[in-house]
């Protein structure tokens, strides 16, 4: 057993739980994340990733998109090198509802949000690809996020606050003594060894499994909701910005250019468990219907990834909803003190990605209020490690690198220029990574060939410079593929079908991947 | 003169096209691309379960190939090339180490791997080359080390990594690129200088198959300045000891006379009275029709762009249209687990005896079109390791007999 201790325990490594951490760090607190698996595993890999411009809010709700505003403006500065500012247009197509069009405009000006209304033959000519039958259309500031470089960032934030951050960690229990938080037990998942962090504070920001994590304390019917949603990858950039339909949020109304992809998305669909998300055909051909309406030829395009995530929306009878500081913009903030009687307990849902921050804060300084503390948020103020200088990437980042190191350095990943220093590095720092943690944040395998080429080279420099066993190697390969199966299988069809065969013919036909004896080492 | 085309350059492809020139006929051979050959592993695969694959009943395609033609599709190749290029015995399998460092059943191979068909107590030195990423010692050597052998037993493997340059300032060099660099002495000599000194008593060397494209015997040359046996390891995409084989069969068809019309897809056909009239070409500006009393069809299957599946999950042949067997809802085809069997992969036309694609009433489509190769289905190639198996028999089978010719 590992004893370690802190001011405060942060469950949860997605998007709200790094947030709060580099927040509690930053106002001096002895700061803990734990996270069951790797930093950004949960919904903050299965989201769309729009960095919201407000717009598709200003309708319904013009506050939530003032809130988004905002945060995109600080996001774009403070985490600047997982922003791709894209700019996006809202457009409508011949038949549309255009009363919906002027409520969009009356919504935008309220929020204040920055928007201009153009010509459909000026959309056409940004974005040649989309419907020629566009009407109205409306530029706004949406922007791409990369969430993992996003959570990353965070973290490293608060690790140079002090803050400790603890993967593959899954919280087990929670002791409460005489009604108050007093430790938390945790599984080393890597180790299988027992880790209990004596704490008087736990936020609970495990998004979808916040009803599992807060039973633990002994807070029961925390009522979440999963609503799953579906994107699909395209393999190409159909669109340069992000475009939306110009109508009552619907399925599969948005494309996001992220990247070297584009994806569409979503649905929401109300599911039991967050841990076993389907990927129904139905519900991509529903995206391929989608897409072919904003972006003619779309369904032909190439579809290359699927994934499902589930919107952590917690309904709770137990908050007033009137109460809006804590039961607003779709966040809720639940405080187990009032609600169970436990004290040293706050749970957080719902919200989005790209008020992640906001959200952070909101819960951080229900914290120092109940502490009686007097210690000011500053996360908008900084620059996270590595956006210090302000730029927001671009598509052709890499390409840009991989010219400046051509000569002096291998790629090991074709598709998305990923170089044999940035793969060794990464597997440097993280020796016990498995190939999907690192491509998380290399992208390793996720262009077209879908890791036909570049699983085996990673499989080999694991081996050679990583120091594993043939061995662990291998059974991460097959781990990886099996991985990356997941997201492909729903959407095989075209052009991906032939390279799921020409990767076939490689790692069954000619390397015979399969024929190898089972690993004697669990990769997690 | 008989006038035939084939369309397809692929092994299936090729080998039609030699052996119908042969025959005396005027053979015009149609391809879009280069076929598979030189993204294949370089050896003549029949059957992971040798003879007894052979007998696999129907729908796979060995059951309307019949075991008798496939052997002597692959003896004719065998002979074609001579044993520079192919030795072993179509009716036992040797097994050769990956590039993974796992071991996979093959029936005639290159010489120049030979030394590298497994036995107990072997003890190999796997040399890898720091600047070609697709191969590594480190890996390859682990694993051979901890597999059983077929027959029981073990080997042992080392691995060694040196940086030998093989074009000065590049360090990420293909294997095409390392293949040339062995016509050059110098490179040779540094080869053999940076493992000399690490080789031990009684080790073979195995290397990535890099040794050479237009001459490839320079194995022989490194067994003499190492003093011991030396075989080379098949790599991913791109193929030295595939394009050795495509070369030498392209310039063999060349020589007896069949006209290449490469970087042509065919995108159309007339037919009249149940026999095809003429294949069509998209060409820029008028497309060019191309007539012959007998059309081989040799286009591989998926990964060829083939057989394809559009968004809706429909199956089909892209360019007669033809009768598909296997086909079923995508459900059924495309499975979860990524280590299941895809059965989508099995989905092709069914053939008769003389390779012609059939309807649904068990009838050919038309009565000189020939259907070889991939986009025969029935099996899952790349899995029970008989893709040459079934290119070579189809082939054969294609145009041996009086009735084909
Ligand atoms: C389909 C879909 C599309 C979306 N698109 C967008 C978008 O485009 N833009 C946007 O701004 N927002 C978007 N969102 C919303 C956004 O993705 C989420 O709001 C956000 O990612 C939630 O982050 P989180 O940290 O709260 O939850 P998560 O990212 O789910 O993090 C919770 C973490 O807790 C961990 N955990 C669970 N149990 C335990 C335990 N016992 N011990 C330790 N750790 C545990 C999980 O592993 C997980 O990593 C989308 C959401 C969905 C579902
Ligand atoms: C903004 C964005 C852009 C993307 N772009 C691309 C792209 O260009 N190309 C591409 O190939 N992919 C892309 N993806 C998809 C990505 O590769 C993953 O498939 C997706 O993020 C799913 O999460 P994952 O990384 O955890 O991996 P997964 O493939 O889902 O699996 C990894 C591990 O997670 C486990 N797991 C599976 N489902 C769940 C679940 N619901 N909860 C907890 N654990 C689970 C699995 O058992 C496995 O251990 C993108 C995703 C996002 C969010």
């Amino acid at each position: 057993m590992r004893k370690l201790s802190a001011d405060v325990v942060v469950v949860g490594g997605g998007a709200t739980g790094s947030g709060v951490v580099r927040d509690c760090a930053m106002r001096g607190y002895k700061a803990i994340l734990v996270e069951r698996g790797d930093l950004g595993h949960g919904t903050s890999a299965r989201f769309h990733g729009l960095l919201h411009s407000g717009g598709r809010y200003v309708v319904a709700d013009p506050e939530s998109g003032a809130e988004c505003a905002r945060e995109n403006a600080i996001l774009k500065r403070i985490h600047a090198d997982a922003v791709e500012a894209t700019g996006g247009f809202f457009f409508q197509i011949e038949g549309d509802d255009e009363s919906f069009a002027d409520k969009f405009i009356e919504g935008a000006k309220i929020a204040k949000l920055p928007y201009q209304e153009i010509t459909a033959a000026e959309l056409l000519k940004r974005e040649p690809r989309c419907n020629p039958k566009a009407t109205r259309v409306m530029e706004v500031e949406d922007g791409t996020i990369d969430g993992w470089q996003l959570v990353w960032g965070a973290c490293r934030s608060a690790e140079a606050y002090g803050a400790q951050i603890l993967t593959y960690h899954q919280v087990t229990g929670i002791d409460v003594v005489g009604g108050k938080v007093q430790s938390v037990r945790c599984l080393d998942r890597k180790s299988g060894e027992e880790v209990v962090i004596d704490t008087a504070y736990v936020i609970n920001c495990s998004g979808p499994w916040a009803g599992q994590v807060a039973a633990l304390a002994g807070c029961h019917d925390v009522n979440v909701v999963p609503g799953r949603g579906v994107m699909v990858a395209m393999s190409h950039r159909l669109v340069n910005s992000v475009v939306n339909r110009l109508v009552k949020p619907a399925d599969g109304d948005i494309i996001v250019p992220v990247h070297t992809v584009c994806i569409i998305g979503t649905t929401d669909v109300k599911v039991e468990d967050p841990d076993n998300l389907e990927l129904p055909r139905a519900e991509v051909q529903k995206m391929l219907d989608a897409g072919e309406l904003m972006v003619p030829g779309f369904r032909e395009s190439r579809a290359v990834h699927a994934w499902a995530g589930a919107r952590p929306l917690i309904k709770d009878d137990r908050v007033d909803a009137s109460d809006t500081r804590h039961m607003s913009r779709g966040m809720a903030i639940l405080d187990h003190e009032t609600r169970d009687g436990v004290g040293g307990i706050l749970t957080i849902g719902g919200g989005k990605l790209t008020t992640y921050r906001l959200m952070a804060k909101n819960i951080t300084d229900v914290m120092v209020e109940k502490l009686g503390d007097d210690r000011p948020c500053r996360t908008d103020q900084e620059p996270v490690p590595g956006s210090e200088n302000g730029k927001n990437y671009q598509v052709s980042h890499r390409l840009h690198d991989r010219e400046e190191d051509r000569l002096e350095d291998q790629i090991i990943c074709e598709c998305e220029l990923m170089s044999r220093k940035m793969f060794t590095e990464l597997l440097r720092a993280n020796p016990d990574a498995s190939f999907d943690d690192l491509r998380r944040q290399l992208r390793l395998g996720m262009g077209p060939c879908q890791g036909g080429f570049c699983s085996l080279r990673a499989t080999g420099i694991a081996c050679a410079e990583g120091g594993w066993s043939a061995d662990k190697a291998t059974a991460a390969l097959r781990l990886f593929l099996k991985n990356r199966w997941i997201g492909l299988w729903p959407i095989l069809h075209g052009d991906q079908l032939r390279q799921a065969a020409l990767d076939s013919w490689m790692i069954s036909g000619t390397l015979n991947v399969e024929s190898l004896p089972a690993s004697e080492e669990v990769v997690l | 003169m008989s006038q035939v085309i084939v369309i397809g350059a692929g092994l299936s492809g090729l080998v039609a096209a030699i052996k119908s020139a042969e025959g005396g006929q005027q053979v015009t051979l149609i391809s879009k691309g280069l076929g598979g050959l030189q993204l294949s592993q370089g050896t003549i695969d029949i059957h992971e379960q040798g003879l007894a694959g052979l007998e696999s009943p129907a729908p796979h395609p060995y059951a309307a190939i019949g075991a008798e033609n496939v052997l002597a599709g692959v003896k004719y190749l065998a002979k074609l090339l001579g044993p520079e290029f192919l030795v072993g015995d179509a009716k036992k399998n040797v097994y050769l180490p990956t590039a993974v460092g796992a071991i996979r059943p093959t029936a005639l191979i290159p010489p120049s791997m030979a030394a590298g068909s497994v036995r107990d107590g072997a003890k190999w030195l796997i040399v890898g080359l720091r600047r070609l990423k697709d191969f590594n010692a480190s890996l390859i050597a682990g694993n051979l080390s901890r597999l059983e052998l077929p027959g029981g037993g073990s080997l042992s493997a080392r691995a060694l990594t040196i940086d030998v340059v093989a074009r000065e300032g590049e360090v990420d060099s293909s294997a095409l690129t390392f293949a040339r660099a062995f016509d050059t002495p110098d490179f040779r000599q540094r080869l053999v200088a940076a493992i000399k000194p690490e080789l031990q008593p009684g080790e073979a060397v195995g290397l990535p198959a890099i040794l050479g494209v237009k001459q490839h015997d320079f194995w022989r040359e490194l067994q003499a300045s190492l003093g011991c046996e030396v075989f080379e390891i098949p790599l991913p995409p791109p193929s030295v000891p595939g394009m050795r084989l495509n070369e030498a069969l392209t310039a063999k068809a060349k020589a007896l006379g069949v006209r290449f019309v490469l970087g042509s897809y065919v995108s159309g056909f007339t037919a009249a009275g149940g026999k095809l009239v003429s294949v069509t070409v998209a060409t820029t500006g008028a497309p060019q029709e191309f007539k012959a009393d007998k059309f081989i069809y040799a286009p591989g299957g998926f990964e060829s762009g083939a057989l394809a599946m559009d968004s809706h999950y429909e199956i089909t042949e892209k360019v007669f249209g033809l009768p598909l067997h296997g086909v079923a809802p995508v459900e059924e085809l495309i499975l979860p687990d990524y280590w299941d069997e895809q059965p989508v992969f099995k989905v092709g036309v069914s053939v008769d005896k003389q390779m012609r694609p059939l309807d649904a009433a068990g009838k050919p489509v038309y009565a000189n079109l020939h259907a070889i190769g991939g986009i025969i289905g029935g099996a899952i190639r790349w899995k029970e390791k008989s893709g040459e198996g079934i290119a070579l028999g189809s082939a054969w089978a294609a145009t041996e007999g009086s009735e084909n010719v």
